[in-house]
C-alpha cells in the first residue's frame, strides 16, 4: 500500500541495555502496528552521525519485549509518494511515551549498525521480499525500535523506510 | 528461477572521515572485524526463519546455514534450531500470515502466535513423513 519514511533528527542517544526502559528522546524511534492485525515491512534503515568529536555509535534495530503506550509523540512520518491516498489507519511511531518500550533480549538485535558518529553513517537496504516484518501491535512481534546499545554515545539522525501492507 | 544472489541486500558503513570503530566492538556486534575502518560495503541477507540481518563475512570458511524447505539461507542460530528440531521450517513471512489470520479470527496474540507455530511444526512433520 503506502510507503513511509520515519525520520529522527539530531538525537543525543542514551545507551540502554536489553529489557530496560528507553529514555524519552534518547533513542531514534519505535514503530508499532496501528491495529492488532496491521502488518508493516521495513525495507531500509539508515543513520548518520553528527557528533563534533569521535564517538562510537552502537545501534540496534529489533523487536521490543515491551511496547510503547500512551502519551506517544516525536519523529517525523512522511508518505514517500505524495500523490498516494493514505490508508485509514496509520502505524504508531515516536520516541516519547508514558509506557517506555524495552528492547527484547532475544529478538531485539535483528540489525546492527556500528560506526563512529563523528561523520560516519550506516545503511541497510533489503532486497524486495527480504524486508523485516511487524505484525499487530503487541509484544514481541508488533513493534520495532532503533536504539543505542550499551557503550554508545553521540548525536545521530536516522530514517526508517517502511510499507503498510 | 530465484537465485541466492537475488536475496541479497546491501549493507554500508562509512567511516572514511573519522578514526572508525574498534574491532572488538564490531566483532561483539556480529560484524566483520574489518567493517570499522574506511568504507565498508557488503552484501547481506535476511534470515528467512527469524528475520535477523546477517552481513557476509568473506573470511568465513564454514558453510552457511541453508533451509532446503524454504530454499533460503538462514542464520547460525536458526540453523542450530533447524537441525535440532528435526528440520522444522517456519519462514517468518509465512508465519506472519498464519499469525495474522488467527488474529483476524479473534484469537488473542499469545494464542494466535502459538497456533501459528504449531501449524508449521505439524506441516513439517507431515511433509517429512510423506
Amino acid at each position: 500500500m503506502a510507503r513511509y519514511s520515519l525520520a529522527s533528527q539530531s538525537v543525543t542517544v542514551t545507551a540502554v541495555a536489553d529489557g530496560t526502559n528507553y529514555t524519552d528522546n534518547g533513542y531514534l524511534c519505535f514503530l508499532q502496528g496501528g491495529s492488532s492485525t496491521m502488518q508493516c515491512r521495513v525495507s531500509e534503515v539508515q543513520s548518520g552521525g553528527e557528533s563534533t568529536s569521535s564517538a562510537v555509535m552502537i545501534l540496534d534495530f529489533g523487536r521490543d519485549s515491551t511496547v510503547a503506550a500512551t502519551g506517544i509523540s516525536g519523529c517525523y512520518n512522511a508518505n514517500l509518494d505524495g500523490s498516494s491516498v493514505a490508508p485509514g489507519t496509520l502505524a504508531v511511531f515516536g520516541r516519547v511515551s508514558t509506557t517506555k518500550p524495552q528492547r527484547s533480549a532475544t529478538l531485539g538485535h535483528l540489525l546492527h549498525h556500528s560506526y563512529n558518529a563523528f561523520g560516519g553513517l550506516a545503511r541497510w537496504q533489503a532486497r524486495q521480499g527480504e524486508e523485516l516484518t511487524i505484525i499487530g501491535n503487541t509484544a514481541s512481534l508488533g513493534e520495532f525500535s532503533y536504539s543505542a546499545f550499551t557503550g554508545a554515545t553521540g548525536i545521530v539522525s536516522s530514517h526508517v523506510i517502511y510499507e503498510l501492507v | 528461477m530465484k537465485t541466492l544472489a537475488s536475496l541479497e541486500g546491501e549493507y554500508t558503513i562509512d567511516n572514511r572521515f573519522n578514526e572508525g570503530v574498534p574491532e572488538k566492538i564490531l566483532v561483539a556486534q556480529g560484524l566483520p572485524a574489518t567493517a570499522g575502518k574506511g568504507l565498508f560495503e557488503e552484501k547481506c541477507y535476511t534470515c528467512s526463519h527469524c528475520e535477523s540481518v546477517v552481513v557476509f563475512n568473506r573470511q568465513r570458511t564454514r558453510p552457511r546455514g541453508f533451509c532446503k524447505k524454504c530454499n533460503h539461507v538462514i542464520c547460525d542460530n536458526c540453523e542450530a534450531e533447524y537441525v535440532s528440531s528435526g528440520h522444522v521450517c517456519m519462514p517468518f513471512k509465512a508465519f506472519a500470515e498464519e499469525y495474522r489470520n488467527n488474529l483476524v479470527l479473534g484469537w488473542s496474540a499469545p494464542i494466535a502466535e502459538q497456533m501459528a507455530k504449531q501449524h508449521f511444526i505439524n506441516q513439517s512433520y507431515f511433509l517429512d513423513k510423506r
